[in-house]
């Protein structure tokens, strides 16, 4: 495949999200309009800037990550046009911003490659840290960076100029600022935490010093699930560290004790806190509290149950009647609108996504940059995992994304990030 | 709208959804190296670090001539100090992946039994030099 046949598979992936707008548009009772041709638009610019800086800046990128990540835009936008057509044209400016700041990237590394990352990691971490307590900040001063509440939770910071209010997830840039850092750390520590020597028979043994770093991420991944009473994040935090920590020292000693850990933390954790004990039981028994806390659930279920094979079609279910539908439940509304069948594309394209990350991770040339592909991609393949699993009852619901198709914008910029460093670690591959 | 149309857009719409994701698929099985290897190779030319101080998994590819040692000037440089500064040689020729020990001071051990002399490897060796463990593959 060529850089052409790129460019000809997001030609496809414009046309198709068009084609989503056109159909709910038709099933709506109107016709082909204005955002149809927006929409063509507005990929055909997000995503062909994204390929001319890939030619441009790094030409020597995968050519697969920008196709499937412009497939599942298309979906997602397609879907979140239909249950709201006002969020779905902001999504359309989130995506020219997203694709604006990948550009940028490409644009800032373009001679330096990567390596500032690696360099200034404690510099990053930082940056991590406060970007995370930005919500923080007081909502009512009048500087116009504000700290905001939205949904119960303080993860937002709303930033205004005159008339234009911009919300966003600053916890999001975070999360990848900390794989970065957790990369360049790793790097240059995994000798030393694999060098253990104690062995009982076959079982080689970590020394007790080696656990303090997996202690530190385990306690601020449940002192996140306490004090921020988010759910999705704190596993994410752990779980990432816990893979780059195994993948780095390929000590599957530390996966177990990790394991056992979460598992214990997890116990606790669903005795002792309300919150979670109530997303446990919504998980366990959605049925039992129908009007309550099983209520998301139970008309997710409805919904992909009513999708059967083939679906609705788009704009003719009823997908509105899940609360969040745009945002941690778009999937439901695939399953429900274009059944089985859509929803099974849709994982594949995930799945071949992952493959195509992890790939760059195996041929990448050094540690640093095999740990940053394999937690970059990990953090996409999980954030997936989770909240499909969360919707589909495999796992209890956490309330995350759904990477390129949920609406958000916070979620849309970051993902787009991770996927324009994606593209630059694969144009650094040795030949 | 009628009904039919809509449900035909639908089917077309999911078709080519999986005609686009099945186009990549098949021509992702490249990127992945699945179907590169699909020709056997007669000869081991790959050497993986099984057990050592530094990385382990570490793969070398013997293309021509591979020196193992202490010195930084060596191709594979272990960081174990039972090992030589140039510790043993790897050949790649005709007769296959072949371990010259440099007349190194603790010796190098091919499964086990000391090198005296040069000696071919076939897949699944296990070459020796103090706790550092390479196999053949």
């Amino acid at each position: 495949m060529s850089r052409s046949a790129e460019a000809a598979f997001l030609l496809g992936a414009s046309s198709l999200a068009s084609f989503g707008v056109a159909m709910a548009n038709l099933a709506g009772g109107g016709g082909i309009d204005a955002q149809v041709a927006l929409t063509f638009l507005v990929f055909l610019i997000a995503f062909g800037s994204l390929h001319l800086a890939l030619r441009q800046w790094a030409p020597r990128a995968n050519l697969f990550l920008l196709p499937l990540v412009a497939v599942l835009t298309a979906v997602g936008l397609t879907m979140v046009y239909r249950l709201d057509p006002g969020r779905a044209g902001l999504q359309r400016w989130w995506l020219l911003i997203a694709a604006g700041l990948a550009v940028g990237i490409l644009f800032a590394v373009r001679s330096t490659g990567l390596e500032p990352l690696r360099r200034y990691r404690y510099l990053l971490l930082l940056g991590a840290l406060v970007l995370l307590l930005l919500p923080l900040l007081p909502t009512d001063w009048s500087i116009p960076l504000r700290g905001k509440t939205v949904n119960g939770s303080r993860l937002w910071i709303e930033f205004v100029a005159g008339p234009i209010g911009i919300q966003f997830q600053p916890g999001e840039i975070a999360k990848l600022l900390l794989v970065v850092f957790l990369a360049s750390y790793l790097a240059e520590r995994h000798a030393v935490l694999a060098s253990g020597t104690r062995t009982i028979g076959r079982l080689r043994l970590v020394e007790p010093r080696q656990l303090v770093p997996i202690l530190v991420a385990w306690t601020a991944s449940f002192g996140v699930l306490i004090y921020q009473r988010d759910l999705g994040a704190s596993l994410l935090l752990f779980a990432v560290f816990l893979t780059l920590l195994y993948m780095s020292t390929g000590r599957a000693a530390y996966l177990l004790i990790g394991t056992g850990m979460f598992t214990v933390g997890a116990f606790v954790a669903w005795q002792a806190f309300s919150h979670v004990e109530r997303r446990v039981i919504a998980w366990l028994r959605p049925f039992s509290d129908f009007d309550g806390a099983g209520y998301q659930i139970a008309q997710g279920l409805f919904a992909m149950g009513s999708g059967s094979l083939a679906g609705s079609g788009v704009g003719l279910g009823r997908p509105e009647l899940i609360p969040f539908a745009q945002t941690d439940f778009l999937f439901a509304a695939i399953g429900e609108e274009l059944g089985l069948a859509g929803a099974v594309v849709v994982l594949c394209a995930y799945a071949l996504l992952a493959a195509v990350g992890f790939g760059i991770a195996i041929r990448s040339r050094d540690m640093f940059r095999k740990l940053l592909a394999a937690g970059l991609t990990f953090v996409l393949g999980l954030q997936t995992f989770l909240i499909i699993g969360g919707v589909v009852r495999i796992l209890p619901l956490t309330g995350i994304t759904l990477p390129f198709m949920s609406y958000g914008g916070s979620s849309l910029v970051s993902n787009m990030v991770l996927i324009a460093v994606l593209a630059r670690l694969s144009h650094e591959e040795p030949a | 709208m009628p009904a039919l149309i809509l449900t035909l857009l639908k089917l077309i719409f999911v078709a080519l959804l999986f005609l686009f994701v099945w186009q990549i698929s098949r021509a992702i099985t490249g990127h992945l190296g699945i179907g590169v290897n699909r020709v056997p190779t007669r000869r081991s030319k790959e050497l993986v670090l099984i057990r050592g101080d530094d990385v382990s998994g570490e793969r070398f590819k013997v293309e021509d001539v591979l020196v193992l040692g202490r010195s930084p000037q060596a191709d594979i440089v272990i960081n174990d100090p039972y090992a030589s500064e140039f510790h043993m040689r790897f050949v790649s020729g005709d007769e296959g992946l072949v371990l010259h020990d440099l007349g190194s001071t603790n010796g190098t051990y091919v499964n086990g039994r000391r090198v005296t002399a040069p000696q071919v490897l076939v897949k699944g060796d296990a070459v020796q030099v103090g706790k550092t463990v390479l196999e053949v593959r």
